[in-house]
C-alpha cells in the first residue's frame, strides 16, 4: 500500500515537474545543447545567459511583461471589488431570486472563442482593439462570473446569525461587511483573487485575438516563437521561465489559504 | 429599561404560520419568561422582539412606541442567542467588548474603561482566565458564557436571553441563575427569557407566559402558572412528574355530579367543583367526558379510607428521590397516575393504598392534548 501510495506521487510529482524542469533546463542552454541528441546533454552541459540575453535585446520582452502585470492585477482588482459586494448580495438577500445569479454564471459556459467574434466588432469601433484598457476589461468580464460565483459560495458559508448579532450590538451594515464578513471571508477572497490573477495572467486566446503590438501580453509574445519556419526554443523557455514565476510565486504564497478556503466549512468552528 | 408590549403579533414564513396572534406586555424592570416546548415559536418572537425578523401584523412597543420598523441598532435590546453566535476570528475579550465599541452607544470608553468593564462582566460570569482565547477552543458551556457576557457588557433597554443556561452543567446552570437574578435586581434591567425548561422559568420570573404552537396559552406569575394551569397543555408542560390528566365521564345521578374513571374510581363533585366539571365537559358518543388534572402532590396516600371521595389502587413503582418519593399507579387504561409524597415512601410495589384527591386542587379541563401512554415518551 505505501510503495503504491509513493508510486503514484512519484508518478504525479513528474508529470508536473517535468515540463517545468524542461522549461529552465533549456532556458539555460546554448542551441547547440538544446537540438543535442546526446542523452547526457539533456541534464549535465554548460549554462549560458544567451538566451535571456537575446530575449531582453531581440524583444520587447519587459513592455509585454508589463502589460501583462498592467492587465492581470488591475482587472483582478476590479474584478474582486465588483465580485465581492455582488456575491455579498446574492448570498445574503438571494438577488434576483436566482435568476440573476444564474445569468451572471452562464457567461462562463460556452465558449469563449464565440464571444470573441461579436466583441472583436464592437472593440473595432470602439477603438478598444490592442488596448490594455480593453484587454483588462475582457478579462473582468470573464473573471467577474467566475470570481462571483466562487464567492458566492464563501460568504454562503458565514451564517446570517453572526451578522444578526453584531445588528443587535449595534452595528451598521456597512461595519459589519468590514468587521464581521470580510475577516472571516479573506481566505475565500485570497483563493478567489489568485485564481483571477493566475487566469488573467496566463490567458492566451483573447490576448492573441485582441493585442498587437502596445498592448501584446507576455503570453502572446512567447507564443509567436512558435514560427512557421522554425521554433526559437531557446528564448521561448528563457521568456516562459520568467513568466512562470510570479504564479509559481502567488501558488506558493496562497497554498495554506487555497488549502483552508477550498475545505472552508467543512469542518465548523 | 423599558416596558414591552406585543399585540396581536403574527408572523408567517411563506404560508407557514410560526405565531398566531401573540399579545403580552412585559412590564419595566421586570423579569418575563416565554416558556414553551420546541417550535411553539420562542425564539422567533424574540428576533421579532430584537427588531431580527420583521413583524409580519400587530405591533410591538417599546415604552407605548410602535417599533416595528427600527432596525435592531435602533431599538437599543441586547441579546444571547441560543446558537451563541460569537464572532469566530475575535478572541472572547473582542466579543465581549464588541457592543462596547458600536459607534451607535457613543459610549466611547477608554481602553482601561472597557477592560474594566469587560473583566468586570466575565468574572461575574467565571470566565476572567478565557478572554485570551478564541471561540473555537471553548467547551459549548463557555460559548455559552462568553455570549451571555456579550449580552449583558452593556446597558441595555431589554435584555433578550434565548436559552442562555441551556447547555451549562448542573451546578453551573444553578449558580448562573442567582447571578441572573442578582444582575436584574442590581441594575433594575428589563429581561425578556427564552427557555423550554419550566424549572428556569418558575425559578427566575416575575412573570411568564406559556406558548405552545404559536399562540399564548396562560399568562400569569409562575405560582400561577404552576398552582392554577389554564389548561391540561400548561398543567403537562409544567411540573415534573406533571400534572395527571385524567380523561373521564361526568355522570349526575339524583341532582348530584359524579366524576368517574371507568372501574378505577368515581368521585363525588361538590359545589364549586361540579360547575367547573359541567362547563369543561364535553358530549362524546352521547357521553360527557371531561379531563381531571391534579398533581401529583396534591393527593393523598393513606393506610385507611379517609374520606367518602377515597379509592384504592395497588402501587405500581415507587421511585425514591432525595426529598421525596414518587408512588405511580397504573390505571386501566394504561394510563398512569403519579402521587408525590414528602420523605421516604413508606408503601411498596404491589400494595393497595387509599388515595385522596385534594378537592381545592383539582381542575377540569377540555381535552387538548394527548394524555401521555405507557411507553409514551411524548410530553
Amino acid at each position: 500500500m505505501k510503495i503504491l501510495f509513493w508510486l503514484v506521487t512519484a508518478l504525479v510529482l513528474f508529470v508536473i515537474v517535468a515540463p517545468l524542469a524542461w522549461i529552465y533546463l533549456t532556458a539555460f542552454k546554448s542551441p547547440n545543447d538544446i537540438f543535442t541528441t546526446e542523452a547526457r546533454k539533456l541534464i549535465f552541459f554548460k549554462p549560458t545567459m544567451e538566451n535571456f540575453n537575446r530575449l531582453f535585446r531581440e524583444f520587447p520582452f519587459w513592455d509585454n511583461f508589463v502589460n501583462t502585470a498592467i492587465i492581470s492585477v488591475s482587472s483582478t482588482v476590479v474584478v474582486m471589488v465588483i465580485a465581492s459586494f455582488a456575491a455579498y448580495s446574492f448570498a445574503r438577500w438571494n438577488t434576483g431570486k436566482g435568476h440573476l445569479l444564474f445569468t451572471t454564471i452562464s457567461t462562463r459556459m460556452f465558449p469563449g472563442v464565440v464571444a470573441a467574434i461579436p466583441f472583436f466588432v464592437m472593440y473595432r469601433n470602439l477603438g478598444l482593439l490592442d488596448t490594455r484598457f480593453g484587454l483588462a476589461l475582457l478579462h473582468i468580464y470573464f473573471n467577474v462570473s467566475f470570481a462571483t460565483f466562487l464567492l458566492y459560495g464563501f460568504f454562503k458559508e458565514i451564517p446570517v446569525e453572526l451578522e444578526q448579532a453584531a445588528m443587535v450590538d449595534g452595528y451598521s451594515r456597512v461595519d459589519i461587511f468590514r468587521k464581521i464578513v470580510l475577516p472571516l471571508v479573506r481566505p475565500g477572497l485570497a483563493v478567489t483573487a489568485v485564481f483571477c490573477l493566475v487566469w488573467s495572467w496566463n490567458e492566451f486566446l483573447f490576448s492573441f485575438l485582441f493585442t498587437r503590438v502596445a498592448a501584446r501580453p507576455v503570453t502572446v509574445l512567447i507564443s509567436s516563437f512558435w514560427g512557421s519556419i522554425e521554433v526559437q526554443y531557446g528564448p521561448m523557455a528563457a521568456g516562459a521561465a520568467i513568466v512562470i514565476l510570479p504564479t509559481l510565486v502567488a501558488a506558493w504564497f496562497m497554498q495554506r489559504y487555497i488549502i483552508r478556503g477550498l475545505t472552508f466549512g467543512a469542518v465548523k468552528g | 429599561m423599558a416596558e414591552v408590549r406585543l399585540e396581536n403579533v403574527v408572523k408567517m414564513y411563506g404560508k407557514k404560520v410560526a405565531i398566531r396572534g401573540v399579545s403580552f406586555t412585559c412590564r419595566e424592570g421586570e423579569f418575563f419568561s416565554i416558556l414553551g416546548p420546541t417550535g411553539a415559536g420562542k425564539t422567533t418572537i424574540l428576533k421579532m422582539i430584537a427588531g431580527i425578523e420583521p413583524v409580519t401584523s400587530g405591533n410591538i412597543y417599546f415604552n407605548g412606541k410602535v417599533v416595528n420598523d427600527l432596525p435592531p441598532q435602533e431599538r437599543n435590546v441586547s441579546m444571547a442567542f441560543e446558537t451563541y453566535n460569537l464572532y469566530p476570528h475575535m478572541t472572547v475579550y473582542d466579543n465581549i467588548a464588541f457592543p462596547l465599541r458600536a459607534p451607535r452607544w457613543r459610549l466611547k470608553l477608554t481602553p482601561q474603561e472597557e477592560k474594566k468593564r469587560v473583566e468586570e462582566i466575565a468574572t461575574f460570569l467565571g470566565i476572567e482566565k478565557l478572554l485570551d482565547r478564541l471561540p473555537q477552543n471553548l467547551s459549548g458551556g463557555q460559548k455559552q458564557r462568553v455570549s451571555l457576557a456579550r449580552a449583558l457588557v452593556r446597558r441595555a433597554e431589554v435584555y433578550l436571553l434565548d436559552e442562555p443556561i441551556a447547555h451549562l452543567d448542573a451546578k453551573l446552570k444553578f449558580s448562573t441563575q442567582t447571578l441572573l437574578k442578582e444582575f436584574a435586581q442590581r441594575y433594575g434591567s428589563t429581561i425578556i427569557y427564552v427557555t423550554h425548561d419550566f424549572r428556569e422559568a418558575l425559578a427566575l420570573s416575575d412573570r411568564m407566559v406559556v406558548l405552545r404552537r404559536g399562540r399564548v396559552e396562560q399568562e400569569g406569575t409562575p405560582e400561577e402558572i404552576y398552582y392554577y394551569p389554564k389548561t391540561d397543555f400548561v398543567g403537562r408542560l409544567v411540573g415534573d412528574p406533571p400534572m395527571n390528566l385524567i380523561d373521564g365521564e361526568l355522570v349526575s345521578q339524583n341532582g348530584a355530579f359524579f366524576f368517574r374513571k371507568g372501574e378505577d374510581f368515581t368521585l363525588l363533585l361538590e359545589g364549586a367543583l361540579a360547575e367547573k366539571a359541567n362547563s369543561a365537559a364535553q358530549e362524546e358518543n352521547g357521553r360527557r367526558v371531561v379531563r381531571l388534572g391534579i398533581r401529583p402532590e396534591h393527593i393523598r396516600l393513606g393506610g385507611a379510607k379517609s374520606s367518602e371521595n377515597a379509592f384504592r389502587l395497588p402501587i405500581y413503582a415507587v421511585i425514591h428521590e432525595s426529598e421525596s418519593s414518587v408512588v405511580t399507579f397504573r390505571l386501566k387504561d394504561n394510563t398512569f397516575l403519579y402521587v408525590r409524597t414528602i420523605g421516604f415512601c413508606k408503601y411498596g410495589r404491589g400494595e393497595e393504598v387509599w388515595l385522596e384527591f385534594d378537592p381545592q386542587r383539582m381542575f377540569f379541563y377540555r381535552k387538548t392534548v394527548e394524555a401521555a401512554k405507557e411507553g409514551s415518551l411524548e410530553r
